[in-house]
C-alpha cells in the first residue's frame, strides 16, 4: 500500500515544512484558495508555493461510465493554487511511487487534469466531463509529455533502448536526411501524426487544453492557452498546470474545479481515473 | 445494451450499440489448405502500412502455426480460458459471447497483451522437429499436426474495439464494412487492444494512437483487392462482399461459399462479433479443435472440401481465388471454365477448372538443345 502523505498547514505556517515534511496531521482547507500574486509560476519547485495555503482533495473511482474504474488507487491530491487575476495555476501534488511515462502497449503514463465549467453561473454541469449544452474545460498534463518536453529524443530506442530496426523506408539512402521527401514518407506510416494528433512525440507543452460536454466527447479546445510543467518528488509527482483564470473569477472572487488523477502503473487512462466533483474555489487577496 | 442478430450463433445476443449493417460488408475467404506460411502477405501489408516508427511488431497481416503459434503470444488460448468451457446445441450457441460475459465496469471481456507477446512472431512455433534424422524434437499429447492460420482484421459486424472505445473513435463504414480507427479523435486508451479477441487493434507508442489493418480501403474503393489478397502466392484468399444468409446470392462468390456450401467459416464465431474473414478448414486436423476454432461447421465444411474435386460449380469457384487483382463480386462456371465477374455481369478474368497439360520432349531436336526445366 502506498503511503498517503500529509502536508502541513500552508495557511497557519507559510514557508514552512511544507515541501519537506509530509507526517504531520494539519487542518486542510475547505476549499482551494487561490492566493492573489504579482504573477503566477508554472515551476512546481518554485518556493512561492510555500506561501500558498494547501488544499487536500480527496478522490473517488470512477465507476459511473463504462469503461470504470473498480479499484481505488490515488487517494488524493493536495493542490494549491495562485492567480494574479488574469492566470491562474493550479500546484498538483500526490503520492505515487513509481514514475511512468514511458509508452508502450501495455504502458500507461502517469497523468493529472483540472476541469472547468465552460461557463460561469449557479447552473453547474455534470463533474463527469460535462454534459450536453453545459461544457467543461480541462487541462491536461501527463508524464511522457513532460519527458518529451524535457528533451526525451523521438526515437524508438527511448522507449526500447536495445531495439534495432534495420530499416525504415523514408531513411533510405536515396532520401535526403530531413528533406521534404523524407519528411513526407515518414508521415505516410504515422497517420496520427499527419492528422496532426500527436498523442506522443514531439511536444512544446506538457500540458494539453481540451473541452468536453458529456462523457467519450472529449476534444482539443479551440485555442492552446494551458501550460505547465512536472517534476518527481519524494513520494510521487508535482505538476503546475497554469491557464487563463476562469471568466469573472478575479471579480467574483469564487469559482468551481474538479480534479483527475491517473495512474500509469494501474493501466489508468482515458475514464479508468480518480476524480473529484466539484469543488470550490476562492480568491484571497494576501494581505 | 442492445439485442442485436448475429446469424453465426444463431440467435440473437447483447452488443454495445443497436443493429446497424452497412450497405455493402466486406468479406473475405482464405483457403487454409493452401497456406504455406511463406509470409508474402505479412510483408506486402507491413511494406504498404506499417514501416513507420512504432509499428516495428506491428503485423496487421500475419500468418501464425496452429496449434502452437500465436501473434501475439496466446492471443486466443487466453481468452477462451478466461471465458471458460461454453457449447453449443447443434448451431445455436448456447454459451456466453465476450459482450455478454463482459465483467462490471467493462464492455467486452478481453485482456491486453503486454510488449514482449508481440516480440517474437512465428519464433519456435513449428519446431516439432528438428533435423529429420533425429525424429521428432517435441513430445505432445496428441498426434503431431499442424496448419498455418493467416489472420487480418475480421472487419466484424458486432466489432469489439468499436464496442470497447468510450470516445467513438471507431467506426465501421457504412458503404463497405471496413473497420477504421480514427486517427484524428484516437487518444490511444487501448480500450480497443484489449477487447478485440483476435488481437488485431496495435498501439503506436510513437504517435500515441492505436492503429489497425484498413482492408486497404483505398484499393476496395477501385475495385481492387487488398495487398495481402493479391501477393499471395498460394491464391490462398477472395475478397468481396458478403450478404446477410437471408439475403444470400448463389452468384455472389462468398454467399456461394458461406451461405450455400458452407464450406468457410468464421474464427472463432463463439466470441459473438460475426466476423467477416471466413476459413476454409484445414482437413487433416482433428475435429474437437476445428470446432472449438471455427464452430459446429467445420466437420461439414471439411467433408465437402474434400469432395471439391468431383464438384466442378465448387472446384470452379476455388480456381477463381488469387486469379485477378479486381474484387469479383460475381461468379458463374461455364462448362469447364470458371468466369469472375463484375456487379454489371462484365467478364473479369475466364480460368479453366483443369489448366491444360503440355508434355514437351526433354531435346529440342529444331534448336539442337536440351530443354531445361523452366516455363
Amino acid at each position: 500500500m502506498r503511503k498517503i502523505l500529509k502536508y502541513g498547514a500552508a495557511v497557519a505556517l507559510p514557508g514552512l515544512l511544507l515541501f519537506s515534511c509530509g507526517e504531520r496531521d494539519a487542518a486542510p482547507t475547505s476549499e482551494v484558495v487561490a492566493a492573489r500574486v504579482s504573477h503566477v509560476t508554472e515551476d512546481p519547485t518554485d518556493a512561492a508555493w510555500k506561501n500558498v495555503p494547501a488544499f487536500r482533495a480527496d478522490l473517488i473511482l470512477q465507476d459511473l461510465v463504462e469503461p470504470r474504474l473498480l479499484v481505488p488507487s490515488t487517494a488524493s491530491v493536495e493542490v494549491r493554487a495562485m492567480t494574479d487575476g488574469s492566470w491562474i495555476a493550479f500546484r498538483l501534488a500526490w503520492s505515487d511511487s513509481t514514475a511512468d511515462d514511458l509508452p508502450g502497449s501495455a504502458r500507461f503514463s502517469d497523468a493529472c487534469a483540472v476541469q472547468f465549467p465552460a461557463a460561469t453561473g449557479p447552473d453547474l454541469p455534470a463533474p463527469q466531463m460535462g454534459e450536453a449544452d453545459r461544457a467543461v474545460e480541462i487541462a491536461y498534463w501527463r508524464a511522457s509529455w513532460q519527458a518529451s518536453v524535457n528533451g526525451r529524443p523521438d526515437e524508438i530506442r527511448s522507449l526500447y533502448p536495445n531495439a534495432h530496426p534495420d530499416h525504415y523506408p523514408f531513411e533510405a539512402t536515396s532520401l535526403a536526411p530531413g528533406s521534404e521527401v523524407a519528411r513526407e514518407a515518414e508521415l505516410r506510416y504515422a497517420p496520427a501524426r499527419a492528422l496532426e494528433n500527436p498523442m506522443e512525440g514531439p511536444r512544446e507543452r506538457a500540458v494539453e487544453d481540451l473541452v468536453a460536454d458529456g462523457p467519450g466527447t472529449l476534444r482539443s479546445a479551440a485555442e492552446k492557452r494551458a501550460t505547465g510543467s512536472g517534476v518527481r518528488t519524494e513520494i510521487g509527482w508535482a505538476v503546475v498546470i497554469a491557464r487563463p483564470a476562469p471568466a469573472g473569477f478575479a471579480d467574483r472572487g469564487r469559482g468551481t474545479i474538479a480534479f483527475a488523477v491517473w495512474d500509469g502503473a494501474r493501466d489508468e487512462t482515458g475514464s479508468r481515473k480518480m476524480r473529484t466533483g466539484w469543488v470550490s474555489l476562492v480568491l484571497r487577496e494576501t494581505p | 445494451m442492445a439485442r442485436v442478430r448475429n446469424w453465426q450463433i444463431g440467435r440473437e445476443m447483447s452488443y454495445w450499440y443497436p443493429e446497424s449493417r452497412p450497405k455493402k460488408q466486406f468479406a473475405a475467404v482464405f483457403d487454409i489448405n493452401k497456406c504455406i506460411a511463406c509470409q508474402t502477405c505479412t510483408l506486402a501489408c507491413k511494406t504498404t502500412w506499417t514501416s513507420g516508427k512504432g509499428q516495428e511488431y506491428m503485423l496487421w497481416n500475419n500468418v501464425e502455426s496452429k496449434p502452437y503459434g500465436f501473434y501475439p503470444l496466446a492471443w486466443d488460448v487466453r481468452l477462451l480460458e478466461a471465458l471458460g468451457r461454453q457449447t453449443w446445441e447443434g448451431r445455436t450457441y448456447a454459451g456466453r459471447t465476450i459482450f455478454e460475459a463482459a465483467p462490471a465496469g467493462e464492455r467486452a471481456l478481453g485482456w491486453r497483451p503486454d510488449d514482449l507477446d508481440y516480440a517474437s512472431p512465428n519464433v519456435g512455433e513449428d519446431d516439432c522437429a528438428g533435423m529429420i534424422e533425429n525424429g521428432a524434437d517435441l513430445s505432445v499429447p496428441h498426434a503431431a499436426w499442424f496448419y498455418y492460420l493467416a489472420r487480418i482484421c475480421n472487419h466484424c459486424t458486432y466489432p469489439a474495439c468499436l464496442a470497447s472505445c468510450p470516445r467513438g473513435s471507431i467506426y465501421k463504414r457504412p458503404e463497405d464494412g471496413i473497420v477504421l480507427v480514427d486517427q484524428s479523435r484516437c487518444r490511444g486508451y487501448r480500450e480497443c487492444v484489449k477487447a478485440c479477441p483476435y488481437k488485431k487493434v496495435f498501439y503506436n507508442p510513437m504517435t500515441g494512437t492505436s492503429e489497425k489493418c484498413i482492408a486497404c480501403f483505398p484499393k476496395i474503393e477501385t475495385g481492387e483487392q487488398p495487398q495481402c489478397f493479391v501477393s499471395c502466392i498460394g491464391k490462398i484468399r477472395m475478397a468481396g462482399w458478403i450478404s446477410a444468409p437471408e439475403a444470400a446470392r448463389e452468384e455472389n462468390p462468398i454467399d456461394y461459399l458461406v451461405h450455400m456450401r458452407r464450406i468457410a467459416l468464421p474464427l472463432f464465431p463463439q466470441l459473438g462479433l460475426e466476423s467477416n474473414v471466413y476459413y476454409i478448414p484445414p482437413v487433416h486436423v482433428p475435429l474437437p479443435f476445428l470446432e472449438q476454432m471455427f464452430g459446429p461447421g467445420a466437420g461439414a465444411a471439411v467433408e465437402t472440401y474434400r469432395a471439391a474435386a468431383s464438384d466442378s460449380d465448387l472446384a470452379g469457384l476455388l480456381c477463381l481465388f488469387g486469379s485477378s487483382p479486381r474484387v469479383m463480386p460475381r461468379w458463374k462456371r461455364s462448362g469447364s471454365f470458371v468466369l469472375g465477374l463484375d456487379e454489371d455481369g462484365r467478364e473479369i478474368v475466364r480460368v479453366p477448372l483443369r489448366e491444360p497439360v503440355h508434355v514437351r520432349a526433354a531435346f529440342d531436336a529444331a534448336r539442337g538443345v536440351a530443354r531445361t526445366n523452366v516455363p
